[in-house]
């Protein structure tokens, strides 16, 4: 690089250093925007993770012995117990989500009760009901299982919660659409309005341009990753053993090659408007599809085998492994890193330089 | 026209199609340094295309270009080192300050003026902290104009650079672009105000529908109209058919709106037939003015349009 | 009121001449409704999940009808059969091959469920026949013990940790099926078991009908806090409005008309939603009473009403756009739109309880009887007239329309 052509990178990267430094509220959005889905997301999508704990309503008629079915349902999982009177009032306690599902005893037969508008949790209650029932069959012939599951984890170093899964998925995420609007949005904006003209009329070559663009972004994206990080170890307590070589590594891949699929959608799509909202609808199914917030395994065979498709999924597996939620080989690792820097390093400079041409027939 | 040696820049059947369309239809011109060299001529002309084609936005469909002596097939980073453009359309990043906008646009370049210079000649001086969204249209330009003038450019582009300004913000202008002149600098101007042609220009190319229709200084041009004088004057009352009777006496009379404009090369019997026809048919003669042709007369007269329409 | 009409005419013709705001306000919506059901429509249904499970058989004294080992691999090896519609089963399973040593394959195949490749690794160990045979027949004794069956999973792995609990399920099963063939279980003595739902639906809400309320919502939400400052903030800023204050036509019939246009809006909105919710998904929701109208009319008027307070807190149409951004996604999530917010922390409790999109979403799927509703009626509709009446007040002194003054 001669002399001339980094006195302009420099420049070109101080002037896109302090414009986004100054532009304060699209500054707060890029490092809100990934701590917030942090919290909120993760709580959210936690109840959809198949953990076991609930709250059950629990009505014995009189008469009926109940010490079984007690004992079988502390055994069961995490689950609290509120004793109620009568169907009623069980039923006003469900409609107002006060209880999960009830569990209604007459001495004979067993009765659940759910509120059928819980559409995405009654699987999980159903699943926890019918453990509760069959071991209850049991214990009411007096009859003990015969059979039990020795669960062995094999892995790292046993996740301390759900959120521990999801956030490494999130960080990915966060990277991906942080890239993908860096081109498809900052730079097709730019475009739009009339501010790479005055530039592409001097010597400056559109790929310093780009490689200015390309540092700050990178620069700003690793910083939001470490804050989102902190945040989710600071305030929900996660715990991570992150490799920091891999992490740095594969956060400048992962966000070369987003900026590298953001440059593909704005030469696509021609009006720079409609490319930041193409790139909106593809970071949404991205965000759905690639078993960052649950696993895919429980999506449609279409969607799984779309899934598999998608950068993202492999992204987000490979910032499990780099932050030690799992595992990974090293191959496999270094295939997808590698994978992400070549797409990065061709499509983003090599397509985006048809990007910055001023647009003219 | 002067020979390819003299010129910055020298353009010969230059031509650009788009499908049916002859944006640029084989126009030839030359340019040289210290004078300003000006396309005039309406919307659609042809103008903004002949230019952005020498700034090396659009390639020309044929023709041949030379910059400074040198054939070339298109304009790159060689002659760009040496050009300074002032677009039509252009933004600043918002968030930038006026003195880091010349200072990046400085960066661009191997030889690049003292950002203090150019603050100094485009009087931007007092707003050199400033962040671009706060300055003023005529400020936004002139800073546009310093970041075109900081590599001290022989050849200077400037395409309708007083379009949408107050008065006197174009006159600001003006100023600095007739110091360039001084400076042996050659300029570029497009424009379609014909008074900010006949105030700066050396040589006026007049462009209509891709070719160039007339040639030459803004004198020269008027005086292709002769000896001609022009006499406006509004007069609601009069109709069409009147206008045509007024015609016995003068070159031409023509209506346009409530404005009539009377062309004659011999001023005193055709103000004596003008005021007996006026007096006829009861028509109040109103802001009468009796002036030289300008270059808006000459664009008239060869095409029967006004500039502006 | 032919003022006021008019430029409810310009508010509408705008909207849908800008492609932004189509896309926002009814693509997106629609192909969020879309994607939401595809994904979690048939959550649980079989030929929706399907987990790649691996199972060894270590029984080395197999045959004979004391065969449990070969009685829980049967099992597994049918639930990993396609049913006889042709569904994808729920589990993928890989058993060793003919002749291959089951000790490479434990170890290949845990080495699998390590780097996620696998779900689970279900080992029934050796002796695990003789070892069963003596808990069955020990049950009478005080000390009775249980056999186990290991699965290896990585609760690194979201799938592998589901799988587990379904496998989990599975075993659970067959215990009792075990029981019951050795015949220490009575399977006439079985306890009835009887499933329930409240309210008057006669079996779980189809997703579709949980969602189809909250994607409407969410279509109003983003076209009042989103569209309606963009809408007055660009006009004001590029002194478009100030044409309009420079003619007879004053502020209040102004927001008459803008107001009418944005509930128009709404209503095309609805439309579109429903129609591919019913005729894509067989929405079954009935929107042809009062009470579901009148819920939507009262979003729509409390979303316009943010859009006022939006607009009159920022200063430029880029600030009201950065404001509505922030508040989108906490509002809209944390709103009960589309995910259950039962079991979140006090913080963001607070903000559920605080947020209209709460007590709308509620009301309005009471109204249509998807659910029986946690929080009164009362609430539902006191809560965001609160919001609107909050609103207006503070937008009624704040919005400046016109730039300069």
């Amino acid at each position: 690089m001669g002399c001339g052509t980094m006195r302009s990178f420099l420049a070109l990267l101080h002037a896109e250093f302090v414009t986004i430094l100054r532009d304060k509220a699209t500054l707060a959005f890029t490092f809100a925007f990934p701590v917030l889905f942090v919290l909120i997301f993760g709580p959210l999508m936690g109840g959809s993770g198949g953990s076991q704990a609930a709250h059950i309503g629990l009505i014995i008629t009189d008469g009926a012995s109940s010490d079984v079915l007690k004992e079988v349902i502390t055994y069961a999982g995490t689950i609290t117990v509120t004793d109620f009177g009568d169907e009623l009032a069980l039923e006003e306690a469900l409609g107002k989500q006060q209880v999960d599902f009830g569990l209604m005893w007459n001495g004979g037969s067993l009765r659940f009760l759910y509120d059928p508008s819980r559409v995405q949790e009654n699987y999980t209650f159903q699943e926890l009901a019918q453990g509760i029932a069959s071991a209850f069959d049991l214990r009411h012939q007096n009859l003990k299982p015969v059979l039990v599951i020795n669960k062995v984890h094999i892995g790292k170093a046993a996740a301390t919660n759900w959120f521990n899964l999801v956030v490494p998925g999130i960080l990915a995420f966060s990277i991906f659409s942080a890239g993908l609007f860096a081109v498809s949005g900052h730079l097709t904006a730019m475009k739009e309005r009339k501010l790479l003209d005055r530039l592409v009329v001097t010597p400056m070559r559109p790929v310093t341009l780009l490689a200015a663009i390309a540092c700050v972004r990178l620069a700003i994206v690793y910083i939001s990753t470490l804050v989102t990080l902190f945040t989710a170890i600071g305030v929900l307590h996660l715990t991570f053993s992150v490799n920091w070589f891999y992490y740095t590594i594969f956060v400048i891949a992962a966000t070369l090659a987003s900026m590298g699929f953001g440059t593909i959608i704005a030469l696509l799509v021609r009006r720079p408007g409609s490319a930041s909202n193409v790139a909106n609808i593809i970071s949404i199914v991205m965000m759905f599809l690639a078993g960052v917030y649950f696993p895919v395994e429980i999506t449609p065979s279409y969607l799984r085998a779309f899934s598999k498709a998608l950068p993202l999924t492999y992204m987000a597996n490979a910032m499990r492994y780099v932050t030690g939620v799992s595992d990974m080989t090293l191959v496999r690792f270094w295939a997808i890193t590698g994978t992400l820097f070549a797409l990065g390093l061709i499509l983003f400079p090599f397509l985006a330089r048809y990007v910055v041409r001023v647009d003219r027939r | 026209m002067m020979s390819a040696n003299e010129g910055l820049v020298h353009v010969a059947d230059l031509t650009k199609h788009y499908g049916e369309v002859h944006a640029v239809d084989g126009i030839s011109f030359s340019v040289a340094r210290a004078s300003v060299f000006t396309l005039l001529g309406p919307n659609g002309a042809g103008k903004t295309t002949t230019l952005e084609i020498l700034e090396g936005i659009r390639n020309p469909d044929s023709g041949k270009i030379e910059f400074f002596g040198h054939r070339i097939s298109h304009v790159d980073r060689k002659e760009k080192a040496r050009m300074g453009v002032l677009l039509q359309e252009g933004n600043f990043e918002p968030y930038l300050k006026v003195k880091e906008v010349l200072r990046l646009f400085a960066s661009f370049f191997a030889n690049p003026l003292p950002v203090e210079k150019i603050l100094d000649m485009i009087a931007l001086q007092e707003k050199q902290h400033a962040y671009v969204k706060t300055l003023s249209g005529g400020q936004k330009q002139r800073l546009a104009l310093g970041a075109a003038l900081i590599n001290n450019p022989d050849l200077v582009f400037l395409d309708e650079p007083t379009t949408g300004l107050d008065p006197q913000a174009r006159r600001n202008i003006w100023s600095i672009v007739t110091n360039l002149k001084t400076q042996d600098k050659g300029i570029i101007l497009t424009t379609h105000y014909m008074e900010e042609a006949e105030a700066l220009s050396d040589h006026v190319c007049i462009m209509d529908h891709g070719k160039i229709i007339a040639e030459g200084s803004p004198q020269e041009l008027s005086a292709q109209l002769g000896q001609e004088t022009i006499i406006e004057f509004t007069a609601g009352e009069a109709t069409d058919d009147s206008i045509s009777l007024l015609e016995s006496g003068c070159k031409a009379a023509r209506m346009d709106g409530d404005q009539v404009t009377v062309e004659t090369e011999d001023l005193i019997s055709t103000m004596e037939h003008l005021l007996a026809w006026a007096k006829k048919r009861d028509i109040e003669l109103k802001n009468m003015v009796v002036r030289q042709p300008n270059l808006e007369d000459v664009f008239l007269s060869l095409t029967g349009r006004r500039i502006r329409d | 009121m032919k003022a006021i009409l008019l430029v409810t005419l310009e508010r509408l013709t705008t909207a849908f001449r800008e492609r932004v705001t189509l896309f926002w306000f009814i693509i997106f919506p629609m192909f969020l409704l879309v994607m939401l059901t595809l994904i979690f429509g048939n959550i649980g249904k079989q030929g929706q999940m399907s987990f790649s499970v691996a199972l060894a058989n270590m029984e080395t004294s197999s045959g004979g009808p004391a065969d449990f080992s070969a009685l829980v691999e049967s099992i597994f090896q049918e639930v990993a059969k396609p049913t006889e519609e042709e569904e994808e089963p729920l589990f993928s399973l890989a058993q060793p091959a003919a002749g291959e040593d089951k000790d490479a394959f434990i170890a290949r195949e845990k080495e699998a469920v390590r780097l996620g490749n696998l779900s689970a690794l279900i080992v029934i160990g050796n002796g695990f026949n003789q070892d069963l045979m003596g808990n069955i027949t020990g049950q009478d004794s005080a000390t009775g013990s249980q056999s186990t069956i290991t699965v290896y999973q990585n609760q690194g792995n979201t799938g592998s940790e589901m799988a587990t609990s379904i496998i989990a399920q599975i075993i659970s099963r067959i215990d009792r099926e075990i029981l019951a063939k050795t015949g220490r279980f009575d399977e006439q003595k079985a306890v009835p078991i009887e499933t329930d739902w409240i309210g008057s639906a006669e079996g779980e809400v189809p997703y579709v009908d949980f969602l189809l309320p909250g994607i409407i919502l969410m279509g109003f939400f983003l076209t009042g806090l989103f569209g309606v400052p963009e809408s007055i903030l660009f006009a004001r800023d590029r002194q478009i409005l100030r044409r309009y204050w420079v003619t007879p036509l004053t502020v209040p019939r102004y927001i008459a008309g803008f107001s009418l246009g944005h509930v128009a809006l709404c209503i095309v909105q609805f439309f579109f939603l429903y129609l591919l919710g019913r005729f894509a998904f067989g929405a079954s929701l009935r929107f042809d009473r009062i009470e579901p109208v009148a819920f939507l009319f009262l979003s729509s008027l409390t979303f316009l009403a943010f859009g006022f307070l939006i607009a009159s807190i920022a200063k430029t149409a880029n600030a009201g756009m950065a404001i509505a951004n922030i508040l989108n996604m906490p509002m809209m999530f944390l709103g009960g739109l589309f995910f259950p917010i039962s079991g979140l922390p006090p913080v963001l409790k607070a903000i559920v309880f605080a947020n209209p999109l709460t007590y709308l979403a509620e009301g309005l799927r009471v109204s249509l009887g998807v659910e029986t509703g946690a929080l009164s009626t009362l609430l539902t509709i006191v809560v965001p007239l609160f919001w609107i009446a909050l609103c207006l007040l503070i937008a009624s002194r704040r919005l400046k329309w016109d730039v300069g003054r």
